[in-house]
Formats: structure tokens, C-alpha cells, sequence
């Protein structure tokens, strides 16, 4: 569904990201992990058209989205989680989530999704900042889901969340992947998401270090280097 | 008693209009970021509408000088702030100074550098007694306008889709993007309604002066502009806020102040929002400089 | 001490002598014309000392002013007071006190008064307007011109009001406008490379990594304001001693865009752009005016007479360069630096052996190893969320610390906490004794606290050797010892071959070590560094590192170093601090860090095998 082909992406004369390959199928849930830095949200902002890609292409669908517009793309069914979450903090719960309310359908959606994430229909009348760290996460995902994108992407889902929260947050998510969502999944925490994905692919400074189903990554040296750096 | 309310009533007239002028410069300001100078201009060609449309009745030349507000906002921003999106603030500003400098003086040729007379209704020149306060009718108008404009803004922004999405443009243009929101659309529509705000302020003004000229924008837009800073940047309560103290002041300073002082009474009341800043520098309300909040 | 300057002898000798050679062209060409042609000609001169006036503080605080023609204005007024015979001063302005109105000044005395008078005014008027922020000072200048023209206009009896003032003695000739063109010339250019322009202009750069250099902001841009405001009023006294006539609107909207077209179009950052640009414009509206009187165009077409074609014009001239060469002509560079006359002379300053000594002499670094940078329980809080808790850090002169963690730790919170741009909820950072808890950036760094920022170009429009330099300047240095010690730090990162060049042309690894020059170059005694290796391969990152070793023993600060690089940590601390969630999870040697359970479960989450260690 997704292909990178030797995607390369730069901010001002400095290349972040080196020449990465990557696939994701439909109804896979992949995992990008790796140290800050690596490049992981240069890719991820790369791929939603917020920076043009300096080399390389990136293939939705067959169609290629170099060069196109952030709107096209999320038009197109590819919506983004961005890490920090980004919900609207002065509009309230239910504005947000009609942002993401788009296309055919789009009623019957809400009441799925207000099913699926109960305590945003508690909240629906609140300005969104008033929300915690969670549900703010919770918001977000939500409003990614109304559009009934085909490819969903998540930057750090589980950043800054304490772990009983974490906890809720992946149970949503493993959720979404039984009714077929297709996935993509950022995050520093590696053993979880290795845990969580099909397949994951581990990134440092700008290259894939490592790639591989859950069994194969979880004794991978490559791994702990990838993090802590080189060993005595 | 009854003079003080007549100053009031005054006061609330001029500082509505002031309201109006500094919301269509905040509505363009918290989707682009910009300081759009060139809104004066937008104000003085809807008034030139009226002017070149007399033999219409009045009531028929208003709905024109509408369109011509709106039109001419949204070419002014296909064709000359586009290109300049991505610029920094500084040089947006001066980019709307070169077209507000072409605006200005395109009139002057096409038509004449000096001041045109439009005939307006004879009823808007007449007042109307409440009571031992007698009100010009033309100060109805400007109030009731701006409190219709306020709501029907209001209504724009908090019930519809388009408002939503101009909202959520104005507080993470980015993140907008990313659900869908195109870019674009949002922007122009913000110049349209902007450009109908300012053909609003260039009717009513035509009523009170029963002219128009070239170079009858420069003082409404750099009002618009100190209301806007003295209120707190980019939001649409604090321009509000800030159009209503400004002419306010204007207003009362013209009753109260003594007779020597008088013909200084725009010096005085351009010198208040410095004294503002000194104190606030993010205004009255306080605000981001940037993107910012409706 | 030779040899070692900002700019080359040539570079300096074409920046001056080039503008001014251009300005004695036009003085030759206009003083060889009719007497229309000749006021033409003067009027233009005049324009390029207001132009001037407007390059001093827009060129090189980056800030649009639009109020400058209002000290244009006041100028004149001034200048025409002191000039007007006394009986045709009773007769325009009788309010005038009678010591003004009879004074009957030379041309050169009344420009100074007038001069003096306008930068008054400015320094008066720019004291509250430059605390305001970079977009309230344009709109609050715009407004200062309104007031200006509503006093002018109204207070009939002392300026003759609306109708203005007549039979000024026209005493301005071609010549003595070119003198003072090129004086202007002259003095932009002095400020320009002064050690506050060089201030002012970091600001223009970066204005946040100016203040973490201890610049005061709105002090700089004071004095620029002040200037331009004396050269501005000056302009304006001299072109009305041409014209001989005075009103409100002489120089108001009108002569504020065009100014302004004058500048841009010629590169606001050049004083060289200033002169081209005031010369072409000032060309251009003639031709355009003589457009407007009406024209025969081959004698067979005549436009009819259309006063405002030549402010289309300009208009659209302006319009045009702000989409597509916002730099200018020039590009913001002077005469000097254009590549055209950079490539007679290879900019290399020439170093021989015997200055290195002298400049290592000259330049004493501090290894005092005493004091220490302290932070006792660092709390910080924001949106609920509770970034830091209690953190403790300590940093020796000297010595090199790592402080690590994963993403959304809190490691760039406690940095802007220890360098002042957060203010902490609880807790105190004591820096070699001293509480500068919640202390403005700039003060931590004239007490010896530099930072570098994420992946920030420094000042890409200066060059290498100025760019550090400000840094030297920042802290109150004077301009030539700040010279002296750019030199001696860049040498020492082995970046003196490319003092001169443009700061932002350099590769990215450069450009970080250069960041650490500038931070240096505060001779600072804790240097924290916000992830200097972003971004750089395997080689630059070697070098980086070499080159941090080499500050750590030449010039004895203490190092705090923020990286996700562990590697690069690992190699070049002997001491790490690790961050999860807002609390220090371990601080020891990179070994026990890495091996330490806790810190690995922070990184890679529970349940990792810690045995594939082995």
C-alpha cells in the first residue's frame, strides 16, 4: 500500500534521512523505531507532504506523493497522528473530531468512533485543552479515524503518557489493527512496538539498521547498539 | 445627563466602525500571519463604487460596492500575496504598501486625484429623538451593521464547516492541512470576507462624508492597525476590543478636549496605543505574535 | 597587529570608494546641466541621505520602519526656521519664539541643528517604540508619521500649517548634497561595522541566539534609530533648502514609499544598494513624471496628462522585487563583497607565525578550575504536564558531562532552564556561586554561561570572523580585542581559511563548529551544547569531536553536552547524566549507563533482554 523507494530528506542543506526502503501492506501494522534523531518524524513528514523529499519517492497507492500538497495526501486516505498530538486546543472535543469527519459516510463513523473512544463522548462539550495527556491522544487518534483513511500513522503515540495510559492507548490501537486497519507506527519505545507490529524496521542517523519480524528483532544486537551506542 | 448619553451613543458609533475596520485586517491576520496595508484600499475602491454606480438608487449601489470589496480582496490575494506566502512578516507588509501604492493611484488616474461628492440618502443625514437625546440616524446603521456583522460573523465562524475550518487554519495551519483542509481556499475565503468588512466600512463612511477620494483609506487602515495592536494581536475580541477603545477615545476627545487642542485630536489619540505598549507590549489582551488565535 | 581583519584592504578600499565615486558621477553629470536638471539632480542627492537614514536602522536591524520620513519632516521644519529671513518668518509662522525666527543660519549650521534636533526626536520617540515587539514597531512607526503630519498640519501658527512654508533660501547646491551624500555614505558604513552595528545586525540574523550572546536588543536598535533619525532629518533639511517650499505632505506617504521602493530595491542591507537604489529610483520617477506631464510618443501618439502613473510605477517596481529579488540588486552585500570584485584578491587573512604568538599572548585563557555550575532540584510544569522534577546537575570548568535521555525526557527544558530562557517553578541554578535562577539569557552569559541552539545557521549573511566576533562584542568587548579573539578562536577550531567567507555557505559540519566559535568566543566558562552532531556523518562528527576535546584543554570551560548521538556521548564524556521523564535515572560513567537495567528499559521499554549483553 505504502512503498518508500531510497527516500532521502534534507532541512536546509542537511540530509537526515540517507536512501530508506521500506513496504507496508494492507492490514500490516509496521513499526519504525529507533533513537531520536534518527529520522523516523523526517520520514513521517516527508511522506504527509510537509517537506518535499530531496531524493527518492514515496508511493501511496500507485500514485506517487512527491510534490504534492498535505491536504492532497490526507485527501487521498493517508492521515497522520503527529507526534505531540496537535489537537486544536481551542476548539472543543466534538469540533475537533468534526475536522476529521470527511467523505461518504462520515455520520455513521462518528457514532462508531464515539463507541470505540467512550470518554470523548463524555467530554464532547469541552474546550480540548481541558482534556488530559491521554485522552488528548485518544482525541487525536479519533479524529484521524473519521476520515476512514486507509493508512493510518502514528508519530509517538505513547509519548510523554504515563504507562498505565500507554496501556490504553495500545489496547485501542490492537482494536483498530483486528478490524483491519492498516498501520504505521513510529516510536522510541522499541520493545513494545516490536511487540505490537507485524514487522518493524529499526532506524539510526539517517539508515535502516535492522528489519525484521518480532522474533527476529527481539535478540538483535543491531538493536541495543541502534539506542546505546557502541559497546565496550 | 442627556449630553453625556448623546457623547456615548457617539462614542459607541465611531468605535463600531473602528471595530469593524481593525476585524477585517485581524480575520486576514490569523490565517496568513499578515499585516495586510493594502486593506485601506479595499475600503476606498468599494466607497469608489458608490461613486461610479450614482445613477443606481442607493439601496442597489450598496450590494455592488459589496462585490467590488470582495473581489477586489480576493485578486489582490491570488495575485500579489501568494507569491509572498512563505516570506517573512516585514517583507508581506511592504509587499501590501507597493500594491496599496498601485490601488491608490490607479484610482487617482482612472479617475481623479481629487475628493468626488456621492450623493446618499437624505435620511441618513436626519436624527431621530429618544427621549431628550437626539441620535443621527447614520449612527443607527453603523451600530446595528456592526452588531449584525458581528453576529452573522459569529454564526460563520462557530456554526459552519467553513468557520471550523478557518478556526482550526488559524490556531495549526499545518495540522489543518494534514485533516484535509486546503490551504487555499481557507485563505481566500478569509480575504473575501475581509474584503466584505471593508466595503461595509467604505459605505458607511461614505454616508457620513458624502465623499470619496484616493487617499481615504490611510487613516481607516492604520486605525485598524493600532486597534488590532493595542488589543492583543490576532484575535478577533481583542480587535473588537481595540476598534471600541479607539474610537471611544477619538469620540470623547472630541467633545472634551479644549478648543486649542482640538485640530490635534488624531496626534493625541495615535500617541494612546504607544503609551499602551509601553505598559503591554502584546496589547491589551495580550496575544502570540505570529499565527494566532481567532 | 596586522593582518588579521574583517575584511580585506581592497574589499574595504572598493566598499567605500565605490559608492562614493558613483555619487561624484552624479554630482559631475548634474553640475554639467540646465538649472531644472541641476534641482533634479540635487533632490536625488537629497533623497540618498534619507535613504541612507532609512538603511542604517532597517538595513541592519531587519525591522521596517515606516515613520522615518517623519524626522525628514522635522528636519526641515527645523532647518526652515532657522533659514526663513526673519520678515518672512513673522509673516508664515508668528507663533515661532523670536530667537528661532530671526536666527538667520548658514545652510551648513541649520542642517546640523536640524540634524541634531530630528535624532533627538528619534532617541525621544524610539525609547518606547523599541521595547515593542519586531511586527508593533512598524505600525506604531506608521502611526508616529500620522501624528507627525496632524501636528504639522494644525499648528498653523508656528508651521504655517497645511499650506506649508515658501521662499526658503535655496542654498543647497549639487555639490554640498554630494558632500553630505557621500558624508552619509560614510557614516552608514562606520555604524554598519561598529562593534553595536555588528550587534544590531546579529539580532537581524537570529534574534533569539543574539540575546542567549548577552546583546541587549532593544539598546541596539535605540541607537540606530537615533542615527537614522539624524540622517533622515538632515535629508529632509537639505532638500527643502532646493525646492524652497515646505508643506505637511512634502515627505509623508508618498515620499515613504518611495524611500522605501529606493532601499529594497537596492538591498536593504547595503549601504551600496542604498546609493543604487536612490539613483535608479530617483532616474526612474523622473522619467516617469516627465510620463505623467503627458507625452509624444514618436511624435505620433500623445498620453494625456495622468499625475500618479509615476506612483504605479514605483508601486509596481516595488511589487515586483518583493516577489522576486527580495535581496535587492545587490543582493545586501557591499561594493566590496560583490564576487565580481571579490575574485581580483582570494580572501584569506594572512596569519604569520609571529602574530599566532602574539595573538596566543594577547588573548590569556582562563584555567581558574574553581566554581562550579549548579542545578538543585529543577522543577518545571506547563499544560499539567510536568516536565522536570527535581533534577540536580553539577558542571566543573573543565570537565565534559553528557546529559542524555530519551525523546520528551526534559533534556532541552533544563537546558533553556540553566540558560535562562525558562524560568523554573522551584528549585535554583547557581553558576560559580552566584543564584541566577530565572536570569535573562543575556545576563548568564556576561556571567560566563554560553549555549549553542539546535541545527542554527550562525548569522548566514556574516561572515565567519564576524560572526564569532559578535560574540566577543556581545559580552561588552571592544571591537578590535573582539577581532583578536575571533581570530585565536577560529584558529583553534581550525576554521581561520575561512574567516571571510559567508557564514552560511559553509558545510553543515562547519557551520556547527562555528556555533561553537561564536558560543567561545563569549569566553564562557560553561559551554552547553544542544546536539551539535545532528545531522553530520561519520567523519564530521570525528572532527567535532576532536575539536571539543581540544576546548575542553585550551580553553578549561566545562562542557554540557546534549546528544541522542550515544555514541558520540560515549567517546567524549567521561561523565553521563541520564533523563527519563523528567528525573535523573542514572549519572556515571558511559559503561555503567550503558549496562544500567533501568536505563535500558527507559530507551527500549521492559522486558528486553538484558543477557543479549553478552
Amino acid at each position: 500500500m505504502l512503498e518508500l523507494r531510497q527516500l532521502r530528506v534534507g532541512y536546509g542543506g542537511i540530509e537526515v534521512v540517507h536512501g530508506i526502503d521500506l513496504l507496508i501492506g494492507r492490514g500490516e501494522a509496521v513499526g519504525l523505531i529507533g533513537p531520536n534523531g534518527a529520522g523516523k518524524t523526517s520520514i513521517l513528514r516527508s511522506v504527509c507532504g510537509l517537506v518535499p523529499p530531496s531524493a527518492g519517492e514515496a508511493v501511496f497507492e500507485d500514485r506517487i506523493l512527491n510534490g504534492m500538497a498535505p491536504e492532497q495526501i490526507a485527501r487521498m486516505g493517508l492521515a497522520l497522528v503527529p507526534e505531540g498530538r496537535h489537537i486544536f486546543k481551542t476548539l472543543t472535543v466534538a469540533e475537533n473530531l468534526r475536522l476529521g469527519a470527511r467523505g461518504a459516510a462520515h455520520e455513521g463513523r462518528m457514532e462508531q468512533t464515539l463507541e470505540r473512544f467512550p470518554i470523548l463522548r463524555e467530554r464532547s462539550r469541552q474546550r480540548a485543552d481541558r482534556l488530559s495527556g491521554g485522552e488528548q491522544q485518544q482525541l487525536a487518534i479519533a479524529r484521524a479515524l473519521l476520515s476512514g483513511p486507509k493508512l493510518l500513522v502514528l508519530d509517538e503515540p505513547s509519548l510523554g503518557l504515563a504507562p498505565r495510559m500507554i496501556d490504553v492507548i495500545y489496547e485501542l490501537l490492537q482494536g483498530l489493527r483486528d478490524d483491519g486497519v492498516t498501520m504505521l507506527l513510529v516510536e522510541q519505545n522499541a520493545t513494545r512496538t516490536i511487540d505490537f507490529c507485524d514487522r518493524c524496521a529499526v532506524l539510526s542517523t539517517g539508515r535502516v539498521r535492522a528489519q525484521g519480524l518480532r522474533s527476529e528483532l527481539q535478540r538483535n544486537p543491531d538493536l541495543l547498539r541502534a539506542y546505546l551506542g557502541r559497546q565496550p | 445627563m442627556a449630553d453625556l448619553i448623546q457623547n456615548l451613543i457617539d462614542a459607541l458609533a465611531l468605535g463600531s466602525l473602528y471595530a469593524l475596520i481593525a476585524l477585517g485586517i485581524t480575520l486576514v491576520y490569523t490565517v496568513m500571519g499578515m499585516m495586510n496595508f493594502a486593506h485601506g484600499e479595499f475600503i476606498m475602491l468599494a466607497a469608489y463604487a458608490l461613486y461610479v454606480f450614482a445613477g443606481l438608487p442607493f439601496a442597489a449601489a450598496v450590494p455592488v460596492a459589496l462585490l467590488t470589496g470582495v473581489l477586489i480582496a480576493v485578486l489582490v490575494e491570488r495575485v500579489a500575496f501568494r507569491p509572498v506566502r512563505s516570506a517573512d512578516l516585514s517583507a508581506q507588509l511592504v509587499t501590501s504598501l507597493a500594491v496599496a501604492t498601485i490601488l491608490q493611484n490607479t484610482v487617482s488616474v482612472a479617475v481623479n486625484a481629487r475628493a468626488q461628492s456621492v450623493r446618499t440618502p437624505a435620511a441618513i443625514s436626519e436624527s431621530t429623538t429618544l427621549g431628550s437625546v437626539s441620535v443621527p440616524n447614520l449612527e443607527f446603521v453603523t451600530v446595528g451593521l456592526t452588531a449584525i456583522v458581528l453576529g452573522g460573523l459569529g454564526w460563520l465562524l462557530y456554526r459552519t464547516r467553513t468557520g471550523l475550518a478557518m478556526r482550526a487554519a488559524a490556531e495549526d495551519f499545518e495540522m489543518a492541512r494534514l485533516l484535509g483542509v486546503r490551504a487555499d481556499r481557507v485563505i481566500a475565503i478569509a480575504f473575501a470576507i475581509s474584503g466584505a468588512l471593508a466595503a461595509a466600512v467604505g459605505v458607511l463612511i461614505v454616508l457620513q462624508t458624502g465623499q470619496v477620494s484616493p487617499t481615504m483609506g490611510l487613516t481607516p487602515v492604520l486605525i485598524g492597525f493600532v486597534a488590532v495592536v493595542i488589543g492583543g494581536f490576532g484575535r478577533m475580541v481583542g480587535a473588537v476590543a481595540g476598534g471600541l477603545l479607539l474610537g471611544a477615545l477619538s469620540s470623547l476627545l472630541g467633545v472634551y478636549l479644549p478648543d486649542g487642542l482640538v485640530p490635534f485630536r488624531d496626534a493625541i489619540v495615535f500617541t494612546f496605543p504607544v503609551l499602551i505598549l509601553i505598559f503591554r507590549p502584546h496589547g491589551l489582551l495580550g496575544g502570540e505574535i505570529g499565527r494566532a488565535r481567532v | 597587529m596586522s593582518g588579521v581583519r574583517f575584511r580585506s584592504r581592497a574589499s574595504l578600499a572598493a566598499s567605500l570608494l565605490v559608492p562614493l565615486a558613483l555619487i561624484a558621477i552624479v554630482v559631475g553629470v548634474g553640475a554639467g546641466g540646465t538649472t531644472s536638471f541641476q534641482g533634479t539632480v540635487t533632490l536625488i542627492l537629497c533623497n540618498l541621505v534619507i535613504v541612507l537614514g532609512l538603511q542604517v536602522f532597517v538595513g541592519n536591524s531587519g525591522v521596517y520602519s515606516f515613520g522615518q520620513l517623519g524626522f525628514a519632516t522635522a528636519g526641515a521644519y527645523v532647518a526652515a526656521f532657522l533659514t526663513l529671513p526673519a520678515a518672512f518668518a513673522l509673516l508664515q509662522t508668528p507663533g515661532l519664539p523670536h530667537f528661532i525666527a530671526d536666527a538667520d543660519l548658514g545652510p551648513l549650521v541649520s542642517t546640523l541643528i536640524a540634524a541634531a534636533a530630528s535624532g533627538l526626536l528619534a532617541l525621544v520617540v524610539g525609547l518606547p517604540l523599541m521595547r515593542t515587539s519586531t511586527l508593533a514597531i512598524p505600525i506604531s512607526t506608521f502611526a508616529f508619521l500620522l501624528v507627525v503630519y496632524n501636528v504639522v498640519a494644525n499648528w498653523d501658527r508656528v508651521t504655517g500649517g497645511s499650506g506649508g512654508l515658501v521662499s526658503i533660501p535655496a542654498t543647497t547646491s549639487v555639490e554640498s548634497a554630494g558632500i553630505w551624500a557621500g558624508a552619509a555614505v560614510l557614516l552608514a558604513l562606520a555604524f554598519k561595522w561598529s562593534a553595536s552595528g555588528y550587534r544590531l545586525q546579529a539580532t537581524r540574523e537570529d534574534e533569539v541566539a543574539a540575546r542567549s550572546l548577552g546583546i541587549n536588543v532593544m539598546r541596539e536598535r535605540l541607537i540606530a534609530f537615533a542615527i537614522s533619525g539624524v540622517l533622515c532629518g538632515a535629508g529632509g533639511a537639505l532638500a527643502v533648502h532646493q525646492s524652497s517650499v515646505l508643506n505637511p505632505t512634502t515627505f509623508y506617504f508618498a515620499a515613504t514609499v518611495t524611500t522605501m521602493t529606493m532601499l529594497v530595491i537596492g538591498g536593504a542591507r547595503s549601504v551600496f544598494g542604498a546609493v543604487i537604489g536612490a539613483i535608479a529610483i530617483g532616474m526612474v520617477n523622473e522619467v516617469l513624471r516627465g510620463v505623467e506631464n503627458g507625452a509624444n510618443l514618436l511624435g505620433v501618439i500623445s498620453i494625456g496628462a495622468a499625475p500618479g502613473l509615476a506612483a504605479i510605477g514605483l508601486g509596481l517596481i516595488l511589487l515586483a522585487t518583493m516577489v522576486a529579488m527580495p535581496s535587492g540588486l545587490t543582493g545586501g552585500q557591499e561594493a566590496g563583497e560583490l564576487r565580481w570584485i571579490c575574485r581580483l584578491r582570494p580572501a584569506k587573512p594572512t596569519t604569520s607565525p609571529s602574530t599566532r604568538g602574539v595573538l596566543a599572548d594577547r588573548v590569556p585563557v582562563e584555567r581558574s578550575a574553581e566554581g562550579a555550575l549548579r542545578a538543585a532540584g529543577i522543577s518545571l510544569a506547563f499544560s499539567g504536564l510536568h516536565v522536570l522534577r527535581g533534577i540536580d546537575l553539577d558542571l566543573h570548568p573543565g570537565e565534559a558531562l553528557g546529559l542524555v535521555g530519551p525523546n520528551g525526557a526534559g533534556k532541552t527544558t533544563l537546558v533553556n532552564v540553566l540558560s535562562g530562557f525558562q524560568r523554573p517553578d522551584a528549585g535554583a541554578v547557581v553558576l560559580d556561586g552566584a543564584d541566577v535562577t530565572g536570569r535573562s539569557p543575556a545576563r548568564l552569559a556576561r556571567h560566563g554561561l554560553a549555549r549553542t541552539f539546535q541545527a542554527a545557521l550562525p548569522f548566514p549573511q556574516l561572515s565567519c570572523l564576524e560572526s564569532v566576533a559578535v560574540g566577543a562584542m556581545a559580552v561588552g568587548t571592544g571591537r578590535r580585542t573582539a577581532v583578536a579573539v575571533a581570530t585565536d578562536v577560529l584558529d583553534r577550531l581550525n576554521l581561520l581559511g575561512q574567516a571571510r567567507r559567508p557564514a552560511g555557505s559553509l558545510p553543515p559540519g562547519s557551520q556547527r563548529l562555528l556555533g561553537v566559535a561564536r558560543a567561545l568566543a563569549t569566553r564562557p566558562r560553561y559551554l552547553l551544547l544542544d546536539e551539535p552532531a545532528a545531522g553530520l556523518n561519520e567523519v564530521e562528527r570525528e572532527e567535532l569531536i576532536a575539536i571539543l576535546r581540544k576546548v575542553l584543554r585550551d580553553f578549561g570551560c566545562g562542557v554540557l553536552l546534549i546528544e541522542h548521538d550515544m555514541g558520540m556521548v560515549m567517546e567524549f564524556c567521561p561523565r553521563v547524566q541520564v533523563l527519563d521523564d523528567g528525573i535523573t535515572l542514572r549519572t556515571g560513567t558511559p559503561e555503567e549507563v550503558q549496562a544500567d537495567p533501568a536505563v535500558i528499559e527507559a530507551y527500549l521499554g521492559s522486558s528486553y533482554p538484558t543477557a543479549v549483553n553478552a
